[in-house]
């Protein structure tokens, strides 16, 4: 059954010069179909994480503390200011290299290509979701604190139960947009040889030479993927909305 | 008031003949009637959301009624239908807003300037001596330079008036013009719509201000839910109403 | 919600520095440097001897990020002049391509108009060649012209409609509008944005390096693997590291400094 869609498509793609006859070789279509998985592992791992460096790196920004506020601010403006692709370089030609040496080599270090990634995109994605948090806390209006402590809430009480969730729902679209982003980073990985659906792509057409065929593919992959986080931030956004505000 | 002797003989300049809105399910305007001589200065007062503002937006065109006649001179604003016939309409139309709305990249003479120069294709020259006669008139000569939001907001409603009147209007539509001003400078927006109605300006103020409506208007309009409830001269509906809701919402109004 | 929204979110991020990051950073700087200058002595001396190669790197990043926003400024406010149009068949072609090229990502991109492209080009009888860096430079400035567009569009519905109603008022057209009201008020909106997509668009020149363009970062990989040393490979990716963020973090800081100055107006 699905061997004869495969080749109904196959044959109806090449009456418009298109060529996807990989899709035949299970040795070809294999590690395709796995990077299209692991594009959407590095994507999941990378979204949970990275939130969840953004809140802690958003509460050290706003601990009001200097000596805990500041490097995490030199920490988010490096992170901002630099290629992720040279962070990425090096976190696996410089520190994957210190630690291999450390462990006594290559063979001895847990950390694979694939969690650099994750690690980098993580931390990268964190300093940028920490902005969109920071601003959030910022936007809720002084008065609504001063409303809670009057109410008798404590400053970490007033914090968790009114200034975050509202905080949280003016960041939401900032953060939003940076996981779109993120997912679409996630095509980094084929730099280091991780074989998401990008560089799965690159070896086959390498070898065959069907450069667009595939290209069309990684559109609808990364489209659909961006898409769907998309989606998942606007009915977040409808369902949290809070009504006398905005439209 | 101003020359009553002949209100009766000018010829009618806009007339609005069972006028119906509604945006969505919400209606706005339940059939209105409005007649305005030429020089005639015509008030329209009533509770907020009674459709006031709407009406004036639908006599320069901004706004078209789903049903009804509005005319402007010879023209049959609501059977206009290309965007030109629009233009050429609200070229005779002066329109000054609760907000003001003035320019706020362009000088105070910039933004009288450049409706003259740019749609009406008159030359620089005669354009900005007009803008500086218009300054004068509203006692703004020495801020033809400034920019909009360097002026208060007496300031910058009477910039606008100018904006209005450059274009040569043979109707000027004012949307509660003084109701986005400090107290302090109602006075002098309203002084210069003063002596614009005693000039002969045809104008259809929508406003709140009651005392300043009763002396300057030749007819009051009372308006509530979208209808006109009742018109006639200041000293009827300020003074003896016929239609007990006009009596209730000016005897609100004294208390 | 979502404009009223991100208008806060933009206007927040000034609000928080109370010592300077930068004076932060340069004391950091000069003391790493100065460490290892210190335990370092042997691979700086090598470095230097590398300079000459990563200067022509560093050329081609800052080349292709200064063609990239060119190219994209002026295919950006085309698409966007034909996104705001109100025929349908004019808007609709132009949402898409915003559409798609916004949410491809990058690298694939310059895979695309590497691989895709061809090595020459033939005028006539004459063969133009079609090198690499400039297909990844186009495959840089085609995001850049989508997000362009975006940055017009928004600039242009962040106007308030009342400066709409009171030029119709006035007895101007749609264009008319646009042309003399509308976008002369965009031009300050628009600036922090286009500045902010300039220092990103640099920093993605790098993805050049994996389409075999001799960039800074490419140069770097090359030093590191001939010189083949520890100490050596990590001083060279933290002076990479260095110049960029030397390169961007300014920009970035005016663009704050000038989102500051305009939100006042």
């Amino acid at each position: 059954m699905i061997e004869s869609l495969l080749n109904a498509f196959i044959a109806a793609a090449k009456i418009i010069g298109l060529n996807y006859s990989f899709l035949l070789s299970a040795y070809e279509r294999g590690p395709w179909l796995e990077g299209i998985g692991i594009t959407i592992g590095l994507a999941l791992l990378s979204i949970v994480s990275s939130l969840l460096v953004g809140i802690v790196v958003a509460s050290l920004l706003t601990s009001g503390k200097p000596w805990l506020a500041n490097p995490t601010r030199a920490f988010v403006e490096l992170t901002r200011n630099t290629p992720t692709l040279v962070q990425l370089y090096c976190a696996f030609f410089v520190l994957n290299m210190l630690i291999n040496q450390a462990v006594g080599g290559a063979q001895n270090n847990p950390l694979s290509a694939f969690a650099w990634v994750v690690i980098v995109l993580s931390l990268h994605y964190g300093a940028i979701h920490a902005e969109a948090l920071r601003a959030g806390i910022e936007a809720v209006p002084k008065v609504t604190r001063e409303s809670a402590l009057s109410l008798g809430f404590s400053r970490s009480e007033s914090l968790r139960y009114v200034e975050l969730p509202l905080a949280m729902r003016f960041a939401l679209p900032s953060l939003v947009n940076n996981l779109v982003n993120l997912v679409k980073s996630t095509a980094l990985g084929s730099a280091i040889a991780v074989g998401e659906v990008t560089y799965a792509s690159l070896m086959i057409w390498t070898q065959r030479d069907n450069v667009l065929e595939l290209m069309i593919f990684i559109f609808l992959v990364y489209g659909i993927l961006t898409l769907l986080v998309a989606r998942a931030g606007s009915w977040l956004e409808t369902h949290l909305r809070m009504p006398g505000y905005g439209h | 008031m101003p020359h009553t002797e002949t209100h009766h003989e000018r010829p009618t300049l806009v007339q609005l003949r069972d006028v119906h809105l509604s945006f969505g399910s919400n209606k706005v305007l339940k059939g209105v009637d409005l007649n305005v001589r030429q020089g005639d200065a015509v008030s329209i007062i009533g509770p907020s959301g009674s459709g006031k503002s709407t009406i004036l937006r639908c006599i320069n065109g901004l706004l078209a009624p789903e049903r009804g006649e509005i005319v402007v001179g010879n023209t049959p604003v609501h059977a206009l239908k290309t965007e030109a016939d629009r233009i050429a309409l609200r070229k005779r139309i002066g329109f000054v807003f609760q907000q003001y709305n003035l320019f706020p990249h362009l000088s105070v003479l910039e933004n009288i300037v450049i409706a003259p120069t740019r749609i009406l294709g008159t030359d620089r020259q005669t354009a900005e001596r007009e803008a500086r006669e218009l300054l004068a008139r509203v006692r703004l000569s020495d801020k033809a330079d400034a920019y909009p939001g360097q002026l208060s907001g007496g300031q910058q409603q009477r910039v606008a008036i100018a904006r209005a009147l450059a274009m040569h209007p043979e109707l000027v539509l004012f949307d509660e013009v003084t109701s986005a001003l400090d107290p302090e400078t109602v006075g002098e927006v309203l002084a210069v719509i003063r002596e614009l109605v005693q000039d002969g300006l045809t104008c259809i103020l929508v406003t709140h201000e009651m005392r300043f409506a009763e002396e300057v208007s030749h007819e009051i309009v009372f308006t509530e839910g979208g209808e006109i409830v009742e018109h006639g001269t200041p000293q009827t509906i300020f003074h003896a109403p016929r239609n007990p809701r006009t009596h209730g919402f000016i005897n609100a109004l004294r208390n | 919600m979502a404009t009223e929204n991100n208008t806060l979110i933009l206007k927040a991020p000034w609000v928080f520095p109370t010592v300077s990051p930068v004076a932060l950073w340069l004391v950091a700087l000069v003391a790493a440097w100065a460490v290892l200058g210190q335990l370092y002595a042997d691979s700086i001396r090598l470095l230097l001897l590398w300079v000459p190669h990563l200067a022509k790197g560093l050329q081609m990043n800052i080349l292709t990020s200064v063609l990239a926003i060119g190219i994209g400024t002026v295919l950006g406010l085309l698409v966007g002049a034909l996104e705001l149009s109100q025929a349908r068949w004019i808007n609709t072609p132009a949402r898409w391509y915003v559409q798609v090229f916004r949410n491809a990502p990058l690298l694939v991109l310059i895979f695309f108009t590497t691989y895709v492209f061809p090595f020459e080009i033939k005028i006539g009888s004459i063969y133009l060649p079609f090198p690499d860096w400039i297909k990844a430079t186009i495959g840089l400035a085609l995001p850049a012209s989508a997000h362009i567009a975006e940055i017009l569009r928004g600039a242009v519905q962040s106007i308030p409609t009342p400066q709409w109603e009171a030029s119709a008022s006035l007895a101007f057209s749609r264009s008319q509008t646009l042309r003399w009201i509308i976008l002369p008020q965009c031009v300050k909106r628009v600036l922090p944005p286009w500045m902010n997509l300039y220092a990103m668009i640099t920093m993605s020149t790098t993805l050049a390096s994996l389409v075999g363009v001799t960039e800074l970062l490419e140069s770097a990989k090359n030093a590191s693997n001939t010189v083949n040393r520890t100490d050596f490979t990590i001083l060279v990716y933290l002076a990479i590291l260095t110049l960029f963020f030397a390169y961007c973090y300014p920009i970035t800081r005016l663009t704050r400094r000038l989102e500051k100055k305009f939100s006042f107006h």
